[in-house]
């Protein structure tokens, strides 16, 4: 028999830096949100994906919708959205989150979804009907859609694209070498393309890395020079948190002036905007990503 | 959401019950469900003169770590033992196992929410 070491609960506890630290969500904003959010029956990824900010965006009045259902055709290791075969298909949601977003009377919104890998058109019909009539409602609310990728199916890519959104993310999460372990079914070439074609497109473009999954220096900086010859404009890096204790483990905790080394590396590699800090995550400060110039 | 009627709330989340001069204080359902799995909780002001709104301790749940702010001024006068081993029992039992410190309290404390009032801070 093989005597395993015995590991101690004290050793296997990774105390987090006080660089992480959040408030409780407090306030009357926070509860008018959260009414808003259940009384029109939408999914936010703030609460799918457990973000440690949903106490400072909701306590401002502003989360970010999740639409086309709950459930998501992918099993990214990093995401608390649950993996399964989706049931939701709601041609009426598209009107419920444009309400909302005009209840809630926010400048910019950001709208973000599950992927559905087995519709033909991967859900760019709901995505550009909800764009479409949100704009219809909130004429001089500006929106950004964080969109996934569409599997190469261009013609579903322009659709999703084409409701007059100022802002298009797609977020590439880690770097090359890491996809197998934290994107399985996605490619990080067809992702660079999606961008490419975003903004050949017309569109303003952002992506988003999670630090701390176990990349080096050197993948991030080949990653940034991927995407600024892609044409990615906006870049946020934040670090990575395990939503669960079921999701893949945090591999480091990045110092907060590493962050601040990568943003002016990756202005230096030809991006236009980026955020970087721990607690970055991809709609945070998104209201400022409207004013970057297209050219 | 489990808020009890009897207990004293904040708007930081804490619960309070006081019983005699001596106040137990927790975290409440409501702020168990928003950290999720709590992984560990971190008290070192045993003995101490802590003042009202001044913070007693961290919870660190998987995601985050949040400061605990201390309802009322005293001196705490007892940690929960238990939390070392089982931080989970803030998750299951929030009002019962999982209460966090004894604080020995001067008076009656002041500005504290009822559980109707804090059901309403929070929506529900």
């Amino acid at each position: 028999m093989i005597e395993l070491p015995v590991i101690s609960k004290e050793e296997t506890k990774r105390r987090k830096p006080d660089w992480l630290r959040v408030k409780l969500p407090i306030g009357e904003e926070y509860a008018k949100v959260r009414r808003l959010v259940d009384d029109h029956k939408l999914h936010t990824i703030c609460e799918s994906g457990n973000c440690p900010n949903m106490g400072e965006c909701w306590g401002a009045g502003t989360a970010t919708f999740m639409i086309l259902g709950n459930i998501c055709t992918r099993s990214c290791t990093f995401c608390a959205v649950a993996t399964g075969r989706p049931t939701e298909y709601d041609l009426d949601e598209p009107k419920r989150v444009a309400e909302a977003i005009k209840l809630m009377g926010v400048k910019h919104a950001v709208i973000t979804s599950v992927n559905r890998d087995e519709l033909k058109d991967r859900g760019a019909e709901v995505w550009y009907q909800t764009v479409v009539q949100t704009k219809a409602l909130s004429p001089n609310t500006t929106i950004e859609t964080l969109i996934p990728d569409t599997k190469g199916n261009w013609e579903a890519l322009y659709r999703m694209i084409d409701g007059g959104q100022e802002v298009v993310s797609h977020n590439m999460e880690t770097v090359g070498r890491l996809y197998r372990i934290v994107r399985p079914q996605a490619k990080y070439e067809r992702s660079l393309e999606q961008i490419k074609r975003i903004r050949e497109a017309g569109k303003r473009t952002k992506s988003g890395i999670m630090l701390g999954v176990g990349e080096t220096k050197e993948e991030v900086f080949k990653a940034m020079d991927d995407l600024a010859e892609n044409g990615l404009m906006i870049l946020t890096l934040g670090q990575y948190l395990q939503p669960t204790k079921m999701h893949l483990e945090v591999a480091e905790f990045i110092h907060p002036d590493t962050f601040a080394m990568y943003k002016e590396e990756g202005l230096k590699r030809g991006l236009k905007y980026v955020e970087s800090g721990p607690l970055v995550r991809s709609s945070y400060h998104a209201e400022r990503h409207v004013n970057v110039p297209m050219s | 959401m489990n808020i009890p009627n009897g207990l004293l709330y904040t708007k930081d989340h804490e619960w309070i019950k006081i019983e005699g001069t001596t106040a137990t204080i927790g975290i409440t359902d409501f702020a168990q469900s928003e950290l999720g799995d709590i992984v560990y909780i971190d008290i070192n002001t045993v003995g101490k003169e802590v003042a009202e709104h001044a913070v007693f301790g961290t919870v660190e749940a998987v995601k985050t770590v949040s400061d605990l702010f201390m309802p009322v001024s005293g001196k705490v006068v007892e940690v929960n033992k238990l939390l070392d081993a089982s931080p989970e029992k803030v998750n299951s039992d929030p009002y019962g196992e999982g209460w966090m410190v004894k604080v020995e309290v001067k008076g009656a404390p002041a500005g504290l929410l009822s559980a109707d009032q804090y059901k309403e801070l929070i929506g529900k």
